[in-house]
Parts: C-alpha cells; sequence; structure tokens
C-alpha cells in the first residue's frame, strides 16, 4: 500500500485525471496478454514528459516504490505486469510523432505512439518503418523496443533492433541517459543502446525513440502455398533458404490455426489444409519477378498442395492481416491459450514439426502451431483450460521437453517475446548460470535498488524452473 | 447451454456466463474499436478491461461495484469490440447481461423505480398505450416532455438532456402502426411472402420510412404482412437492463411471429433487427431450440434481405445525388450487415456513393446512451459528423431510427448541409408508385 502523502505527490506530478487508484482500475492494469499473470499494481500514472518520468522516479526512489514500465499490456511474457505491486508506470499517453527527418531518414517519436501510426506516418512521406509484430495496431514502440519486438518481416527486415538509433532514458534514481544519435557510425564507448533494446523495462524508462526509416521496397507479389503436412512446409522453408532466397515474409499456420483465423475473418481459407505458407518477395520489379519464379519452383519439388497468388494489393494485405490475428483467433477453441515462443536454426525447422506432432500425442494435447517460419521462430500454442489442473501439468511438460530439443539444437527459448515473469526458469538452461550473472551483475549497475520491474527476467532461489505457474 | 458453473459474485439469475469471460485472451485487437476507450483512455472503459471486471466479478475478486455498473451503462454496446474481435469475445452483451444485475446490487430509490417500470413494463410493451400517449404530438412534445423531465431520474439521464431530447424529435405523426394493411400484396411477378417487424420508433416517428419499406418491398414482388398486435422488441429493456420484461416481449412476438406464414421476417429498424436476431439466447431454455433456430433463419433486416434476394432494378428511377452511408451499429456489428447496404445504394441509377472514414464507428446515440451522457456522445457524434463533412455528399443515408434522430440533429446542430434519410427513404424514391 502506498501512503496518502506519496498519492497525493504523484498526482501533483502526472495531474488528477493521469492516475488511477481505484480498485477497478488497478484489478484491469494487472495484466498483459500472458494466461495466468494477475497482479494488481497499488497505483497507475500515466505520465506525459520527461519530466514528469523523472520526478515520477524520484519520488518512486524516497519511497521504495517498485515502478513497472506498461505500454499497451500486449506483451507474452508478464513483462508490464507489477510482480511486486508499487506503481505502473503507462507510457501509452506520452504519443507523439515529433520528427520524421527526411534528410537523414530517421523518425524521433515518443514511446506511446502505436507501432501502425508510426508505419503510416513514414508512408505518408514515402518513408518505410519495417518492424510489424502481429499486435502492430494496438502495442507502443516503447513496448517494441523493450521487448525487441520482431514481426512478419523480419526475415528480410530484421527486428526492431535493427531500426533503433538513439533512446532517451529515465535511470531508476531518476537521471537521463540519451544514447545513439543520428549518426549511421557511433563507437563511442560502450553501446548502451544495444543493451537496453529488449531489456524490457529492467534498465530504465525509454521516453524517446529515434528510428530508422529505409525507402519502401518498388514491387511485391505474395503466394499462399498450402501442403498435405507441417513437414513438408518446414523443408519448403529451409530450401527456399538454402537457394539464398530472401523473401520479406514467410509465414506458417498449421490446420488449426488455419480454421480458427478463417472462422474470423471468412476469406476462404482451405481448412482441410494441414499447413499452408504465406511467402512475400518483394523490393526492385525485375528481381522479385525472379525470385517469385524461384520460390515457385521449389514449391514445387517439396510438392505444395497448392500454390495461390494474391491477385492485388489489396488481397496480399488482407492474407497479412488473417494471419496477424493467429494467435487470438485461436483462443476461440478454448478458455487458455498457452503460446511459445521457441526458435530454431531454420535449417531446424522440418525436425521442430516432427517435434511438436510427437509431444502432442505423447501428452495428449490440442495444440495449434503458427509462427515466423522464414525466421525459425514458431509459437506452438495449448489450447487448454486453467481450471483442468491435470491438462495444465501436462501443457508444461510439453513445453518442458519441447524446449529441451530446440536448446540441444543450439534454439532460444524466446524469439520476440522476452522471458518476464513466463520464462524465468528457462533462462539459466539457455545461457548458464555464469550468463545469468553477468545479467544480473550489468542489472545492479544500473538499478542498484533492484526498484525497476522488479520480478522479471531472473529467476529468484525459489522459482527455477515453474516456468508458466506464476 | 454453457456451464454456469461460476457465478462467484454475480446474483444467479441474468449472470454473464463465466466461460464467456474467460474467452478473452487480452490482446486488445478491441482497443483501437472502443469509442468510450478513445473518450477516456482508461483500460476500465475498454472492452478488454469491462470483460476483465466482469470476470473479476466471476471470481469473487471484486463485488459489482457501483464502478462496475457504472462501466456497464457507459458501454455504448456498439458491438464494435465483438467485429474486431478474433477470439470471439462479446463485451457489448456481457456488459448488457450486466445491467440487468445492477437491479439487484443498486436499486433505484422508490419514485425513480415506479417510472422506469411504468416505461419499460406497461409503457413499452403496450402499443396502444404508447401511442396514446404520443397522439397529441406537439402536446406531447411540449408537456410530455416537461413530465419526463421532472421524473427522470428514472432512466438516470444525465443533467442537460432535456434540451437535447426536445430538439431531437422529429414533427409527430400519426403512428403507422394504426394505418398500415395487414397485408399489403406483391406488385409485378410475385416473389414470395414476408412479415414487417414494425418498431415503436419507426411507427412514431419515422412512419414514412416505414411506409417506403413495405411499399418497396411489394414493388419488389413480396406480399407483405404485418402482425398489428406486434409487441416492442424489448431492445429498451435490454438496454436497460430490464431482460425480464424483454424475455415475456420476446415470447410474444415469436408467437406471433412464427404463426404468421412468411419466409422472412423483415424490419427496416436495425436495433429491433439484432434484438430479434438475439431471441435465440435471450429465450434459450424457454422455447425448444429448433423453434429458436427456425425463427432466427428468418430475421432479416430490410437491405440484408433486398440484397439477397436481388433488387429488382429494371423501373427504378434515376436519384440524382451522391450520399455517404453512417454504418448503425446495430446493423453491421451486431448482425454482420454492411456490404448489403452499399450493394443497394449502388444500384439506384443515379447515386454516387462517397464513402466517409470510419463509416462503422458509432454516432454516439445507443438508445438512451446519448441523452445519460450528452457531453461524450457529443464528442462521439463530432467525430462522425467530421468524417461526413469531409466527403461533402448531398445525402447522410443511414438505416436505423436512433442514427438517424442523432445525426439529423447533430447535423442542424453543426449547421452541416447533409439531409439524413433512411435507406429506404431513398430507394422508396427510386421506386415507381
Ligand atoms: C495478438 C498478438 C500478436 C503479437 N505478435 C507479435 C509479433 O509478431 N512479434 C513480437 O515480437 N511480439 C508480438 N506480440 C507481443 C507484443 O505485442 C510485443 O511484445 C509488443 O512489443 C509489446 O508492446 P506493448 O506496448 O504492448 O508493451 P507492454 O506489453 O505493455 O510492455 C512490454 C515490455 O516493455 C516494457 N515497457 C513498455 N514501455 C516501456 C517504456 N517506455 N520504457 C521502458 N519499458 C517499457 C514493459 O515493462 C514490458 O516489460 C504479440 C502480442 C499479441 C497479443
Ligand atoms: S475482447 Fe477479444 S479483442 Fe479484446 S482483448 Fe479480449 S480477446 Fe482480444
Ligand atoms: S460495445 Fe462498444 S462501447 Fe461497449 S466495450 Fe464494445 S466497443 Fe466499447
Amino acid at each position: 500500500m502506498i501512503s496518502p502523502p506519496v498519492v497525493s505527490r504523484l498526482q501533483q506530478i502526472v495531474g488528477k485525471d493521469n492516475m488511477l487508484y481505484e480498485r477497478e482500475d488497478l484489478l484491469v492494469l494487472g495484466y498483459d496478454s500472458t494466461p495466468g499473470i494477475h497482479l494488481p499494481p497499488d497505483v497507475v500514472v500515466y505520465p506525459t514528459t520527461t519530466e514528469a518520468v523523472v520526478a515520477l522516479l524520484q519520488v518512486a526512489r524516497e519511497n521504495g516504490l517498485p515502478v513497472t514500465p506498461r505500454g499497451s499490456g500486449t506483451g507474452l511474457s508478464g513483462g508490464s505486469v507489477a510482480a511486486r505491486g508499487g506503481m505502473v508506470m503507462c507510457l501509452n499517453r506520452m504519443k507523439r510523432i515529433l520528427e520524421i527527418d527526411e534528410e537523414n531518414l530517421t523518425a524521433t517519436v515518443e514511446p506511446g505512439v502505436v507501432t501502425l501510426d508510426l508505419f503510416n506516418a513514414a508512408d505518408e512521406k514515402g518513408l518505410f518503418y519495417p518492424p510489424d509484430p502481429g499486435s502492430q495496431k494496438i502495442s507502443t514502440l516503447g513496448g517494441n523496443v523493450m521487448e525487441d519486438a520482431g514481426g512478419l518481416r523480419g526475415l528480410k527486415y530484421g527486428v526492431t533492433r535493427d531500426y533503433v538509433m538513439a533512446l532517451q532514458c529515465v535511470l531508476s534514481d531518476g537521471d537521463l541517459l540519451r544514447t545513439g544519435g543520428k549518426n549511421v557510425k557511433d563507437v563511442a564507448g560502450y553501446a548502451f543502446k544495444d543493451l537496453l533494446v529488449g531489456s524490457e523495462g529492467t534498465l530504465g524508462i525509454i521516453t524517446e525513440i529515434t528510428v530508422k526509416l529505409i525507402p519502401p521496397p518498388q514491387a511485391k507479389r505474395t503466394f499462399l502455398a498450402y501442403f498435405n503436412d507441417m513437414r513438408s512446409a518446414g523443408a519448403a522453408v529451409s530450401r527456399i533458404i538454402a537457394a539464398k532466397i530472401i523473401p520479406a515474409t514467410m509465414e506458417i499456420m498449421d490446420r488449426a490455426t488455419i480454421n480458427c483465423v478463417e472462422d474470423y475473418v471468412k476469406i476462404g481459407l482451405p481448412r482441410q489444409m494441414a499447413g499452408l505458407l504465406l511467402i512475400e518477395v518483394d523490393g526492385h520489379p525485375a528481381m522479385v519477378a525472379e525470385d517469385a519464379e524461384s520460390v515457385r519452383r521449389i514449391l514445387e519439388a517439396v510438392k505444395a498442395a497448392e500454390i495461390h497468388v494474391a491477385r492485388d494489393a489489396d488481397e496480399a494485405a488482407s492474407l497479412a492481416a488473417a494471419r496477424r490475428t493467429a494467435l487470438s483467433a485461436l483462443a476461440r477453441v478454448s478458455p487458455t491459450t498457452l503460446l511459445e515462443d521457441a526458435t530454431v536454426p531454420r535449417s531446424r525447422l522440418a525436425e521442430t514439426f516432427g517435434e511438436i506432432e510427437r509431444l502432442t500425442e505423447k501428452y495428449r494435447l490440442t495444440v495449434g502451431t503458427f509462427g515466423h517460419a522464414g525466421d525459425g521462430n514458431l509459437h506452438p500454442t495449448v489450447l487448454c483450460d486453467e481450471r483442468d489442473a491435470d491438462e495444465m501439468s501436462r501443457a508444461h511438460a510439453f513445453y518442458d521437453e519441447l524446449y529441451a530439443q530446440v536448446l540441444a539444437w543450439g534454439g532460444t527459448v524466446s524469439g520476440e517475446h522476452g522471458i518476464g515473469m513466463a520464462k524465468k526458469g528457462y533462462l539459466a538452461r539457455q545461457i548458464g548460470a555464469g550468463g545469468v550473472a553477468v545479467m544480473q551483475r550489468i542489472k545492479n549497475a544500473f538499478d542498484p535498488a533492484g526498484r525497476l520491474n522488479p520480478g522479471k527476467i531472473f529467476a529468484d532461489a525459489t522459482e527455477q524452473d515453474d516456468s508458466h505457474e506464476e | 447451454m454453457k456451464s454456469d458453473a461460476r457465478i462467484g459474485n454475480f446474483t444467479p439469475r441474468d449472470a454473464p456466463h463465466y466461460d464467456d469471460a474467460l474467452q478473452c485472451m487480452r490482446c486488445g485487437f478491441c482497443l483501437p474499436t472502443c469509442p468510450t476507450f478513445a473518450l477516456t483512455g482508461r483500460e476500465r472503459s475498454s472492452p478488454r478491461g469491462r470483460v476483465a471486471l466482469a470476470r473479476a466479478v466471476a471470481e469473487e475478486q471484486l463485488e459489482f461495484t457501483a464502478a462496475v455498473r457504472d462501466e456497464a451503462f457507459f458501454c455504448l454496446d456498439c458491438r464494435a469490440c465483438t467485429t474486431a474481435c478474433p477470439s470471439g469475445v462479446r463485451a457489448g452483451e456481457i456488459m448488457e447481461i450486466c445491467r440487468s444485475q445492477a437491479q439487484s446490487f443498486h436499486p433505484l430509490g422508490h419514485p425513480g423505480k415506479t417510472f422506469r417500470e411504468f416505461v419499460l413494463q406497461k409503457m413499452l410493451p403496450s402499443p396502444d398505450l404508447l401511442e396514446t400517449s404520443m397522439l397529441p404530438a406537439r402536446l406531447y412534445q411540449r408537456l410530455g416532455i416537461q413530465w419526463l423531465v421532472r421524473r427522470s431520474k428514472v432512466l438516470k439521464l444525465g443533467a442537460d438532456w432535456i434540451d437535447k431530447a426536445a430538439g431531437m424529435l422529429p414533427e409527430l405523426a400519426p403512428p403507422l402502426r394504426k394505418q398500415l394493411p395487414t397485408i399489403i400484396p406483391a406488385r409485378g411477378q410475385q416473389r414470395g411472402r414476408v412479415g414487417f417487424f414494425l418498431g415503436c420508433v419507426m411507427t412514431l416517428m419515422y412512419p414514412h420510412v416505414s411506409r417506403q419499406t413495405v411499399r418497396v418491398l411489394s414493388h419488389q414482388g413480396f406480399d407483405v404482412i404485418t402482425p398489428r398486435e406486434i409487441k416492442c422488441c424489448g431492445a429498451p429493456h435490454l438496454s436497460e437492463g430490464d431482460r425480464e420484461t424483454a424475455r415475456q416481449l420476446a415470447l410474444k412476438n415469436l408467437e406471433l411471429l412464427m404463426a404468421a406464414d412468411v419466409e422472412a421476417i423483415v424490419t427496416d429498424c436495425a436495433g429491433c433487427g439484432s434484438a430479434l436476431k438475439e431471441y435465440e439466447e435471450l429465450l434459450e431454455g424457454l422455447v425448444p431450440t429448433e423453434t429458436l433456430a427456425a425463427f432466427r433463419s428468418k430475421v432479416r433486416d430490410v437491405a440484408e434481405f433486398l440484397a439477397e434476394v436481388g433488387l429488382r432494378t429494371e423501373n427504378l428511377i434515376p436519384v440524382n445525388t451522391s450520399v455517404t452511408y453512417h454504418e448503425p451499429c446495430h446493423l453491421c456489428h451486431a448482425q454482420g450487415v454492411s456490404r448489403q447496404p452499399r450493394i443497394l445504394l449502388s444500384q439506384i441509377p443515379g447515386v454516387e456513393l462517397r464513402e466517409m472514414n470510419e463509416s462503422s464507428w458509432c454516432c454516439g446515440s445507443a438508445a438512451t446512451w446519448g441523452l445519460k451522457f450528452s457531453k461524450a456522445s457529443q464528442q462521439v457524434l463530432d467525430r462522425k459528423l467530421g468524417n461526413v463533412a469531409a466527403t461533402g455528399a448531398e445525402l447522410l443515408v443511414t438505416a436505423n431510427p436512433g442514427c438517424q434522430l442523432q445525426l439529423a440533429w447533430g447535423v442542424r446542430e453543426a449547421g452541416l448541409p447533409q439531409q439524413v434519410v433512411h435507406l429506404m427513404e431513398l430507394l422508396g424514391q427510386a421506386t415507381p408508385q
């Protein structure tokens, strides 16, 4: 609980309309999109300026208050949930696009700008901001930077990290740190910017972001390829990569996902197919034509059941939009959707599908799998009911075994959703106790009192292997 | 039937299903579509937040507090979130059900209660009473309104609602219900027989619109049967949280309409249409499932119906004008009818359709919402009018009396040049006498 004088100081800083502490408000800000995590904070503030963020962190320091930054709460690892109570700081009212610099090809924004809004603003100026997570209509750039979000175009264009050029960050004691700039090259000392990207709000609060923009591709072509089994879909991905073609997008959906998405979008996806790949090649028109031809030949060679080329840009856009709803659409089937973020080297894709199939049977589960196949980043999603303890424990066993295999193949436990609260137990398995210790020393250097987003990334002694069981 | 496994802090009667709340996976796809979230930026005024509140009550983390009640009533029930939600969550409906919980947890004081009961349980269910009370139109507009105001605590309307209500009412004509022949025969080659569901607001405030609707239907080759004894569809009751009266009305209407030997039950009021289509859920367990399904399969909005059977366009008279189309929430979001009105518009010779931005964003009327929250309603309306103005179209077409009232008023107040018409008025104009 926070004492009344502290509450009134917070209110002085942000103003009455930018602070919430009624029980109902706290209850609905105790979750993000991660199932099974619900921990209401003690107070919620919506700063609208960097100065306010500084002042809020000073109050937090003086009173020992934990601070959990939050964007739109679409995170899938519990990152923006107040694990230790205290203050949730929502940055989504800082949503101005401050500048689009056409001479340097950069955009500078406040952290609460919605991803798609930046894309559109850049597009209006004939520029392109590629990162496009499935949640792009809702998620904020602050959240994207802190999770290093990927997206449908990650294969060719990379992830959020590849576009961040500068950050303004308020540290846990209220000091300001600016790192990076509009320089294309910059090796002045440690790369704090790169450390901050993907740090899940544990090192500082981001209040300004400068990203790189690029010229948009001149042409593109979109395909849907249908398969009678997931393994050949996986093989198609590996073969395309091996042929040294880098499409912008190679997204995969299995039958369960196709059906759920079709229930929602009703665009005539074939329900009986085992899987589909959404492939988009873009770039110079001549190269697009050539790549499209090579992709088609490979798809035929791996015996894709059918290949469909999008008629026009509208159809291509609606196919991508449909893919973006995959996770939410899977939630139609069952009360709880436990999603994972397993990522493997791309040569292992076909085997990974085999493994998922085997484990689905072994643990008698319903699983829908979709993901950024071109990145080797899959989201096997267990469709279950959190009220069924037995089913939940089988689901956890499924992930344990799957991750053991993924790690053995040199994969990672998180391709894009972060560790947060959900996957703390897995981190040491991937990077070793030594790796975790170095990370903790860095955390201490930035935030010695452990006030910023406590309870994330690092497992306490008591919570070694209990992922998902917060 | 879904399991009622968990009622938690709800009263068992008319509690939301726990499973429906669990269905939300909190992805936030609904957030950018919710008008009340756009106004307040407050999570609890968003679909995701509202479902979470219902879930918290079901899980006994929260009582049915005043804030929960307020959110249930602050929700426009516009269902934009239902359209947006890939997981199939129906936040608007969950809130509608929560409204009926408000009676048990936060009962109104005595005078308010009596009046509310009078309006919802006596006046609306009885077309005769409703129509007599409205008959001396001008008198009603002067005296009736004042009378309503004095007692308006009932519906908990906002402070300045009266001016707005008085300003919104069109000139009243005699109710259509009394005049419409029970059977209007098809013209030209007969294509079928339809029942027409005449809504309360349509008969009283827009009789000229419904007159066009039946004329168009008959001209299109359908016998049109309008049962006189039809009751209010129950939408106002659902909106005010009186599910019990709504159910009784629904039972009567269902019986009456199933007895009529018609292929389709057609209405030109989007609010009535969606209420009728949702009898299936409302009467679940009270009427055999097959009957409910049979009824449901017959109900059509008139635009949906005409697009489905195909408009006979041979004799249509050109209407040379430009129009923009506002989609009523209860048509596009509640009934999923969005393409069909546009198809009809494109088939009227001479009509040029200019799409407005955000055509399916609520106009801010939403039954009594616009009167209860007049300031918020104005903000929602302003956004709509901005989009209307930008099209520069001559006519603003819509398909629901509530929207038409609100838009006509808004356009007038804002001094915009557009005339607001119902789609059926326009089609009526194109239909030869
Ligand atoms: C349907 C759906 C599809 C998705 N698809 C993808 C996808 O394709 N790719 C992908 O990578 N992710 C995806 N996600 C996950 C999620 O959308 C991303 O992680 C997103 O970047 C989170 O943004 P947010 O604004 O919601 O942040 P939040 O969830 O609110 O926060 C995320 C993290 O960032 C921190 N944070 C937020 N703002 C700040 C700030 N200004 N300063 C410091 N820390 C901050 C929080 O503390 C938290 O740790 C998806 C999620 C959903 C629900
Ligand atoms: S209501 Fe639907 S769209 Fe909104 S958060 Fe829940 S699942 Fe997502
Ligand atoms: S029905 Fe409309 S107002 Fe209510 S929660 Fe959904 S979008 Fe918001």
